[in-house]
């Protein structure tokens, strides 16, 4: 599953990465993002997912081919 | 106006029948410096008696720290898709003339225009509200992101949308805007 983070997570994380674990939700996905840095936790429970350029939610199905974009709390304007 | 190199025009800003009426096209998202005069003067229709510009610009200062500029990010994909869904929706809630919003990705110095929106419609009230709704959405739910750049070197991104704090959900939004006008 790829990974793309974008703003403040990326104190956090590389901006694209990969991870090999089975993900089946954005809830498992974030329990993982927390386990390889647990201060992103404060922040990564204010993020939206999206995936092919749509947001998710909770119980959507993640598959190993996606590519899940993290997006924080937006601050334009 | 300055198109943008990075992002393909995305967002038809006015849906005008009939002959005589004007289609202007500006991507949602510009790497160049905004063209806000430019955007105005194209920004005239014939059945709009008003025409209201919303210019969001750089201060030179935040929580009470000496700013010299912002940089944005956006995911630019999904914010040209909902910058263009806000402007559909507000074009047919205000029956709007001509709806046009555009932001800056990259680094915007103080002064500068990071963001505008323009909204024209037969009479004035239907402006000026489309238009605050229009930057209020944009602001809470568009995936663009602020990073200040500081005098002193240092740098923090920031201002993000809190509405979850309250209405705890992250999709959820509280909008300065009358509440009622949201759709």
């Amino acid at each position: 599953m790829k990974i793309h983070v974008y703003a403040g997570l990326k104190d956090y994380f590389q901006s694209e990465f990969e991870l090999r674990e089975e993900i089946a939700n954005t809830d498992e996905l974030r329990a993982v993002l927390v386990k390889i840095n647990g201060n992103a936790g404060p922040l990564l429970s204010t993020c939206r997912f999206a995936v092919e350029e749509g947001f998710i939610d909770k119980n959507f199905k993640l598959n190993s081919h996606d590519t899940v974009v993290i997006i924080p709390p937006s601050s334009g304007g | 106006m300055t198109p943008s190199s990075s992002y393909p025009p995305a967002v038809e800003v006015s849906g005008l029948p009939g002959a005589g009426g004007v289609v202007v096209e500006v991507s949602a998202l510009s790497a160049e410096p905004l063209d806000v005069v430019g955007l105005l003067s194209r920004s005239h229709h014939p059945g709009a008696g008003a025409v209201v510009l919303f210019s969001g610009e750089v201060r030179d200062s935040n929580k009470g720290q000496a700013v010299l500029g912002l940089e944005y990010e956006a995911y630019g994909p999904l914010a040209e898709k909902l910058i263009g869904e806000i402007l559909a929706e507000a074009r047919e809630k205000w029956k709007l003339h001509i709806a046009v919003a555009q932001h800056r990705v990259g680094r915007v110095v103080v002064g500068d225009s990071a963001v505008v929106v323009i909204t024209a419609s037969a009479h004035r009230s239907e402006a000026y509200a489309a238009n605050r709704y229009i930057i209020d959405r944009i602001k809470h739910e568009a995936p663009i992101w602020k990073c200040e750049h500081y005098a002193d070197g240092t740098k923090e991104w920031g201002n993000n949308c809190n509405c979850h704090s309250v209405t705890g959900d992250i999709h959820k939004h509280i909008y300065e805007s009358d509440p009622t006008q949201q759709p």
